[in-house]
């Protein structure tokens, strides 16, 4: 059988539909970035993401491997659907790999204490440079306000906060945060892309911490001072929301599986924006954090975890002996 | 007339370009590995030109337009110009309550096939991105739409009727549609043409063996009931589907593994039948290759897969009062000798013995007759061709539109 390239049969009257999605960019890919990455590429569409080192890339893909084989472990796509899946995802340390992205997003994963406002807005600035003029540029952060992001921008019209929650693969929801420069095109852009990749749109305007951050750490710094009060056990502050409220977690394993340090960090900004005592991390919560009792990644939060199953508890509840 | 037929597959697609006047095929061929790496095209033209186009194909869209590519090329083409295309017919797995037979694709009825999305996911949705892709690309040529489910609307209630609240059946349209249903109507016209017997009075038992599988039970010519259900994963032992399977152990599975829906879904659905068994592969000729070497759990997959079909066999034998004819097509039926021999065994007080001889030489795409001299029930091999079967129907459709527009 005779073998040609197949470019030489293509239909010259076609144009690429415009607005189509062919490539999002992602900028830090930790573990949300991961999962971003994997949630596009299983949509069919190739990701180019941009990490600090090469050793790091090298690292990302052992970990998206990881990833991928555990969702395998639990019955998601096939072998042959992870082999497609990786091949769609590229990686390097060259911003300039992603200036044919019609999307990029940025996810970047700052362990440090502090605000990650400054490196967001230096990946801002870097990714303009490279991209197209109507390539939309996006945000994972969700304490951090879009509109001060763009500022840096010379295009601030197309920033967008675009937050997808902790464990986007299982999470239904994104938030599409619309900043005060945001115009129309570009929110509607954002708003498609995350129905193609499956999530239902909450379309808001920008506010610290959004609806998400902003309800579920008051819920969790809640729970920290009524576990402080002696009220109850963990296990028992947990059972009482999970079972009662039917959510899926209690406040304080959500903590864990969120990371402490990343609670901390929320909360954080939005005391500093909001000044309000609510929004004030717990010293209970500070305390496991400087421990290093970062949640379930680190082995240890408010719960012990072994192969990411809880199995015991690493604060017991006060008990007051009343001497009658 | 020339008529394009598409069948679109989740990363591949599959086409025909038929000549109606002379009944040929004119061109077929295939997409394969869409969005992948490695993706390619084969085009077969009817005087033996061959050729195998590689390159990057991200989409439907980007196949389709290949495709179109090719049947209008200098080269390899069998079109001079796409005017000369009178319509494209879609195979459309799900078809719901709404289709009892094929139809012109409207807006309303792309509708409707995306309201069904939920009750066939691994198929409806590449059908639906052919169809739109193919829209886009030749805007102006009518489509026809034939259903997997559309010949099994005969199918009495107490047949199609699940024992769940009645009111489920009302709310969601939850029963059983069954599938394969043009290549079930082909099957068993044919093997009626081919012995040369009344489809009326007769009672035949199709069974579809491919990737998927399924079998059916056809009195007068009409389907009386078939072995998948509300979605393709009921009955038989599929290659990467369970068939039937108790309820309670998905619900048991779901719980102990603690699974999402989806999860659950992907586990019926791509890791369980044949594979799932056999540890080995979907691909019959593999788990045949490792059940020769002596892998146990390869022969088990066999044993079952075999056994599942008997025992629709004797089911349908009883709804259908008795059987005249049983007739195997698809992939597997077509060709795989022992699968034949293994699901008929034993079954002569049904009348069904095969004649071990006949079997072995029936296989590669030929038609024949496997069952003994003197047995009761017929036992044919039967080529399927759903895509005649859309062709027809598509131009038949086109034919009454045009006649309507004069």
């Amino acid at each position: 059988m005779t073998v040609e390239p197949i470019e030489d049969y293509a239909l010259k009257t076609r144009v690429r539909k415009k607005g189509g999605l062919q490539k999002v960019g992602l900028v830090g890919c930790g573990n949300m970035g991961q999962e971003i990455a994997y949630l596009v590429a299983r949509n069919g569409i190739n990701v180019e993401f941009i990490d600090l080192t090469e050793e790091r890339i090298a690292e990302v893909f052992i970990e998206l491997n990881q990833k991928l084989d555990n969702i395998i472990d639990k019955w998601g796509p096939t072998e042959s659907e992870k082999r497609a899946i990786l091949s769609r995802i590229h990686g390097s340390t060259d911003y300039s790999n992603v200036s044919d992205c019609d999307l990029v997003i940025e996810t970047i994963n700052n362990r440090k204490p502090g605000t990650s406002l400054e490196l967001r807005k230096e990946v801002f600035r870097k990714v303009e440079a490279v991209v197209r003029e109507d390539t939309v540029i996006a945000s994972n952060t969700s304490t951090l306000i879009i509109s001060e992001l763009a500022s840096v921008l010379k295009h601030p019209e197309r920033a967008v906060g675009l937050h997808f929650l902790p464990s986007a693969i299982s999470g239904g929801v994104v938030e599409v945060v619309r900043g005060l420069h945001t115009n129309q095109a570009s929110v509607e852009f954002v708003e498609k892309f995350a129905r193609t990749i499956g999530k239902k749109v909450i379309p808001l305007f920008e506010s610290p911490g959004n609806i998400s951050t902003r309800l579920i750490v008051v819920l969790i710094n809640e729970a920290c001072e009524t576990l402080m009060e002696g009220v109850a056990s963990a296990p028992d502050i947990d059972a009482t929301m999970r079972l009662g409220f039917g959510l899926q977690f209690g406040p304080l394993e959500m903590a864990d599986r969120i990371g402490l340090d990343k609670v901390i960090k929320w909360m954080n900004n939005l005391y500093q924006e909001f000044g309000e005592r609510k929004f004030k991390p717990n010293p209970v919560l500070k305390r496991l954090y400087r421990l290093g009792y970062h949640g379930k990644r680190t082995g240890q939060g408010f719960y012990v975890y072994e192969k990411g199953k809880v199995v015991g508890q690493t604060i017991t509840c006060p008990e007051i002996f009343v001497h009658n | 007339m020339k008529v394009i037929v598409m069948n679109c597959g989740s990363s591949s697609i599959k086409y025909q370009l038929f000549d109606m006047e002379k009944v040929r095929v004119l061109a077929r061929g295939g997409v394969e590995k869409i969005g992948l790496h490695g993706s390619f095209l084969i085009n077969r033209r009817d005087d033996g030109d061959e050729v195998k186009l590689e390159g990057e194909i991200y989409d439907h869209q980007q196949g389709i337009e290949y495709i179109l590519g090719v049947l209008i090329s200098r080269k390899h083409g069998s079109l001079k110009s796409f005017d000369e295309i009178g319509a494209v017919g879609h195979r459309v797995v799900h078809g719901g309550e709404k289709f009892k037979g094929s139809v012109l694709i409207t807006t309303e009825v792309l509708d409707q096939i995306r309201e069904v999305i939920d009750l066939a996911p691994l198929h409806n949705p590449p059908n639906l991105k052919g169809i739109e892709a193919m829209q886009e690309m030749l805007p102006e040529v009518p489509q026809v739409a034939v259903f997997d489910t559309a010949f099994h609307q005969t199918i009495p209630p107490h047949a199609y009727t699940y024992a769940i609240p009645y009111t489920l059946y009302r709310k969601y349209g939850i029963r059983r549609y069954g599938f394969h249903g043009t290549s079930h109507r082909y099957v068993s016209q044919q093997a009626c043409d081919y012995l040369g017997c009344a489809f009326v009075g007769t009672r035949i038992i199709t069974c579809h063996l491919g990737n998927g599988a399924s079998m059916a039970a056809i009195r007068d010519g009409k389907s009386i009931d078939t072995s998948m259900g509300l979605t393709p994963v009921e009955g038989l032992i599929m290659g990467t589907r369970t068939g039937d399977l108790d309820l309670g152990v998905l619900t048991y599975i779901v719980q102990k593994e603690e699974l999402t829906l989806n999860a659950a879904n992907t586990l019926i659905n791509k890791f369980s039948g044949m594979l799932g068994i056999s540890g080995v592969s979907s691909d019959m000729r593999d788990i045949e290759k490792a059940a020769a070497e002596g892998n146990e759990r390869a022969r088990l997959a066999l044993a079952a897969y075999a056994y599942r079909i008997k025992k629709y066999i004797g089911a349908y034998s009883a709804a259908l009062g008795g059987l005249d004819v049983l007739v195997f097509t698809g992939g597997i039926g077509e060709n795989d000798v022992s699968v034949r021999a293994a699901s008929c065994e034993g079954l002569e007080f049904l009348g069904i013995q095969i004649d071990p001889e006949k079997n072995e030489e029936i296989r590669g795409g030929r038609k024949g007759l496997i069952s003994a001299d003197g047995a009761r029930v017929k036992v044919v091999v039967m080529p399927t061709n759903e895509e005649l079967v859309i062709a027809r129907d598509t131009m038949e459709i086109v034919k009454g539109m045009n006649q309507k527009k004069n």
